[in-house]
């Protein structure tokens, strides 16, 4: 390894080499005299230089204007001198011929003068007839730029034709897929889900469910917040998140911590392992199946140990559904199956995972059972059709992380 | 107890900003640790937040947070806020270019940064510790009377960029259109850079000893009247092999550095100098000037040149670089080794150590 004072040493030595061959060059003449000196006076001079603007220009010509009324008369003729006005005036007399003539040719050049003048600066009012040339440059790198990006014959324009294509066509499909309704959601809630008093009724086991889960609850697709004022109730530190503004305005009307936007991806914005509690009620047979099982990978994700989420939906093992109450929602998906869920949080590593039926249909709709003795068959089919047709309209998944 | 961090100004590609980002992710590893910056250029908004943010944060009622202030040019709203603060604050010296640079060409700025040197004075009985990014720095420091200054590199990762993939337009252009050798210069086209320099050695370059060289000088001009008279110069002496490329993107850039064949830093201040670990990991060889933190940073790893204004000395040592493989070899080896010393991670282990000698 070489010491660092060698190294200083050879570095020293290659500068003392450099100066002897740029001694040497200029000694052979192969400079011409004072290069140094004119290139810097040549920068300065040009660094020095500040663009003039045409307001100034226009004040001196106005200014020119004011000094080009040229008249003997206004040539001194007074002197300090004895008798000195006396003589100047003898002599301009005299020369009166001259003077005038010599007048003469300052006025025309004058008048020359301020007419080339004029005619720059009408120049110089329209760009278009002059150079500018750092523009002129900068246009020079911007089409050299452009010039090397065409040299590359990559096929581009046709890949990106296609791509146009593609995503307009994805476009129209999300558009078709998508459903803006006129009505609002709150009327369409009040009109088929019930009164809140209702809900808060049929709701209240399951909010139960989230006492004492030691973290934040996040109920996603929290509507006009019946779940959050049950937990509010219980004291459990609870937020929503709800895509229809309306619904969060009045939900923050009436004290509720709402925010706008995708429950979904503010899900996945939480921190890992942060959440007490995840509340979706009604709100999976909203999604498309990718999104069902992803909810559920990422519910697996967010929650605490002990953590709880509570599904609820309606139950496609009910016959009754289909005809009452599930084709009611226009934007409802698809339903899930009680099993399939059960197999999702199972497989996504839930330590617990209950099952609660929910919502049975009034006796009074189901089929009656024959009263005559030995119809036992009968009965017994009767049964199997009740079972089938008016099974519980909902059901809900408690999973514990 | 969280660490957070302060700029002026913020943008993408600007070294500070990035030092200030590398910072974060060494910090990120301790617990919350945001950037805040008085201002924001749109490209960065979703990274750094602005500084009026930092209040609304549940801790800065505490009190208890620490403030790492990166000072590089002069801030009023920035280090007024510092100043209101009850947290402890620390210094992250970049360096400020002195304002003589710029008085001829954007009198406003150079206010600013005499602003800078007033701050970082103020700063001093403010500040509990400084960390400086060069020695030079920390020399500097030290003679304003500022305790405890720490040395804590950069954290500047150039085997990044190395793996970026070069632009495939611009490493065609540069290879099938531009003959000769490329003398490459990487940095803003501003005065202290010295660009006109470089531009004047290229003349003798071009006109007495290598007419086939061409020079590309990468980087935006953000000083207008500095960057036109830089143009109209080369035009002037009528240097048509001679390219002000502009702002480049980070995969054009890595096709200049990949087709250059010299590096020239005529930066005449600098508290660290980035490009000159590019060029290493690029295995371009450089030539520098002895100033400021230049030296420290490069080493024995490039043809330092006195401080004088020289451009024929200039010419003469680009042309050697160019001729001497040997002297060629032995700078891309030398800067091979000495790219070790700026390892990311010994880096990010120094910034620690001295995090955790201040907190």
């Amino acid at each position: 390894m070489t010491a660092p004072d060698d190294a200083h040493g050879r570095a020293d030595e290659l500068i003392e080499r450099l100066r002897t061959r740029v001694q040497q060059r200029r000694d052979a003449g192969e400079y011409p005299q004072g290069l140094e000196a004119d290139l810097d006076a040549h920068f300065q001079r040009i660094a020095g230089q500040r663009p003039g603007d045409l307001e100034s220009v226009r004040a001196a010509l106005v200014y020119l204007e004011g000094t080009m009324g040229f008249d003997p008369a206004r040539i001194h003729t007074a002197s300090n001198l004895r008798g000195g006005d006396l003589v100047h005036r003898g002599i301009a007399k005299a020369v009166s011929r001259q003077t005038e003539g010599v007048l003469e040719q300052v006025r025309v050049f004058a008048e020359a003068v301020r007419d080339t003048l004029q005619a720059l600066l009408s120049a110089m009012e329209f760009p278009t007839t002059h150079e500018h040339a750092e523009l002129i440059e900068q246009v020079d790198t911007i089409v050299e730029r452009i010039a090397s990006f065409e040299r590359v014959d990559s096929g581009a324009p046709v890949e990106i034709e296609v791509l146009r294509r593609r995503i307009e066509e994805l476009e129209a499909a999300e558009a078709r897929r998508e459903f803006h309704p006129w009505f609002s959601n709150q009327r369409f809630e009040d009109a088929f889900r019930g009164t809140a008093e209702d809900l808060q009724k049929r709701y209240e086991d399951l909010a139960r469910e989230f006492v004492g889960v030691g973290g934040p609850v996040i109920d996603i697709g929290c509507g006009r917040g019946e779940f959050l004022e049950l937990l509010r109730d219980l004291d459990v530190d609870a937020f929503g998140v709800e895509l229809d503004p309306e619904l969060v305005r009045a939900d923050i009307d009436r004290g509720l911590v709402v925010e706008h936007g995708d429950g979904l991806l503010r899900l996945a914005a939480e921190t890992d392992g942060s959440l007490g509690g995840i509340v979706l009620i009604q709100v999976v047979e909203h999604l498309s199946a990718q999104q069902v099982a992803d909810l559920v990978q990422l519910a697996a994700e967010k929650l605490i140990s002990g953590g709880r989420i509570v599904v609820e939906t309606v139950n496609p093992q009910s016959l009754y559904v289909f005809a009452h109450s599930f084709f009611v929602d226009p934007t409802h998906a698809w339903p899930v199956h009680p099993a399939y869920l059960d197999f999702l949080f199972r497989e996504a590593g839930f330590k617990e995972v209950l099952m609660r039926w929910r919502g049975l249909p009034d006796e009074e709709e189901s089929l009656d059972e024959l009263p005559e003795e030995g119809k036992e068959a009968e009965n017994e089919n009767i049964r199997r059709l009740n079972r089938l047709i008016f099974g519980p309209q909902d059901y809900a998944i408690v999973a514990v992380r | 107890m969280e660490i957070h961090q302060f700029l002026a100004a913020a943008s993408s590609g600007d070294a500070v900003t990035n030092s200030a980002l590398r910072f974060r992710e060494v910090l990120r590893q301790i617990g919350p640790s945001e950037i805040y910056s008085h201002h924001l250029d749109a490209g960065i908004a979703g990274e750094v937040l602005p500084l009026d943010a930092y209040a609304v944060r549940p801790t800065a009622r505490t009190g208890e947070n620490l403030l790492l202030y990166h000072l590089s040019i002069g801030s009023v709203d920035v280090a007024s806020f510092l100043l209101r603060r009850r947290e402890r604050v620390g210094i992250v010296y970049h360096n400020i270019t002195p304002s003589r640079f710029f008085r001829p060409y954007d009198a406003e700025f150079a206010d600013v940064l005499d602003d800078g040197r007033r701050e970082l004075a103020m700063m001093r009985d403010r500040a509990s510790f400084a960390f400086a990014v060069s020695p030079y720095n920390a020399r500097e420091l030290e003679s304003l009377g500022y305790p405890h200054v720490s040395l804590t590199p950069l954290i500047v990762d150039v085997q990044e960029l190395a793996g970026i993939r070069p632009d495939p337009g611009m490493s065609q252009y540069l290879d099938t259109q531009m003959d000769g050798p490329l003398i490459l210069f990487v940095g803003q086209v501003l005065p202290h850079k010295r660009p006109d320099l470089l531009l004047a050695a290229f003349h003798v370059l071009n006109t007495y000893l290598l007419p086939e060289a061409r020079v590309a000088f990468v980087g935006p001009g953000r000083v207008a009247a500095y960057r036109v008279a830089v143009g109209r110069y080369a035009r002037e002496l009528n240097l048509t092999r001679a390219w002000l490329t502009g702002w480049v993107r980070d995969e054009e850039l890595v096709a200049f550095y990949r087709a250059a064949d010299v590096l020239v830093t005529t930066s005449e201040h600098e508290g660290f100098c980035v490009p000159l670990l590019e060029a290493m990991a690029f295995e371009v060889p450089v030539v520098a000037r002895a100033f400021a933190a230049i030296p420290e940073t490069v080493g024995d790893a490039a043809v330092l040149l006195p401080e004088a204004d020289d451009p024929l000395l200039l010419a003469e040592a680009v042309k050697e670089v160019l001729d001497n493989d040997g002297l060629r070899h032995s700078l891309v080896a030398k800067g091979r080794a000495r790219l070790k010393q700026f390892e990311p991670d010994v880096a990010r282990a120094a910034f620690a150590e001295q995090l955790l000698a201040v907190v």
